[in-house]
């Protein structure tokens, strides 16, 4: 894998923390009260940091699955090879 | 090649992502504008900033990586390189009108030279078959050959 995949993945994976931190920073912050109704901002951190968590998850998933294809393809391609000089 | 597009399009919904945390609480009016920022304007601009930097610096990052690909499939080229087998030819650098004059006038004057050596053969060749004919034709009555058939 390139280096600069590997640093995006790391960047993915920070994207991802950050969605987790949107989603819990509401009640860590205690700008809403547990048992009252959400304010504005809760709605919008929850929402925002929901869609992050989802949006950066389906990226390393995607990214690792297309990955891991590309690497059996290029062992099969290599095997493939040294048959033929075999 | 297809990993690095989804990596880009995350890395684009995240910067989008950043980009809208950092103006909601204005866009949805629980900051008010002249107002000192309270603790959900703070949390939001401040994660918004820094997840705008880091998904930009992503999104770059994977482009880069997808340009890397196409360039080792063959489908891009490096941009500035001469193809192999093709030396430059030396002379100033090709800035202006006058240097590009100077390098075509280089690169004109063998084929040139070539050319007008080529002429100049054939020009003599040509002169060397009429002197030949005007000698055979001069020669003809000197031989007293007169109405017999010359073979």
């Amino acid at each position: 894998m390139a280096p600069q995949a590997r640093i995006g993945l790391i960047v993915t994976a920070i994207g991802f923390f950050a969605g987790i931190w949107l989603f819990l920073a509401p009640f860590i912050v205690e700008y809403q009260k547990v048992g009252q109704d959400w304010v504005d901002a809760t709605k919008n951190d929850l929402w925002t940091g929901g869609a992050l968590i989802a949006i950066s998850a389906l990226t390393l998933i995607l990214f690792s699955a297309f990955a891991l294809r590309d690497a059996a393809r290029a062992a099969e391609q290599e095997g493939a090879a040294e048959l033929e000089e075999s | 090649m297809a990993k690095y597009v989804i990596g880009a399009t995350g890395a684009l919904l995240g910067a989008l992502a950043g980009v809208w945390l950092m103006l909601a609480p204005f866009a949805l009016a629980y900051q008010g504008s002249g107002a000192n920022w309270a603790d959900p304007t703070y949390v939001d601009f401040w994660t918004g900033l820094p997840l705008l930097v880091v998904s930009a610096a992503g999104l770059i990052l994977y482009v880069s990586g997808l340009v890397e690909e196409l360039r080792h499939r063959g489908i891009m080229r490096r941009p500035y390189t001469a193809p192999a087998g093709q030396p430059q030819a030396p002379g100033p650098p090709q800035g202006n009108a006058s240097a590009s004059e100077n390098n075509m006038e280089q690169i004109l004057l063998p084929l040139v030279t070539a050319m007008l050596k080529d002429m100049q053969e054939r020009d003599r060749e040509r002169d060397g078959a009429r002197g030949g004919t005007v000698a055979d034709v001069r020669q003809t009555p000197n031989a007293g050959e007169e109405g017999s058939v010359r073979r």
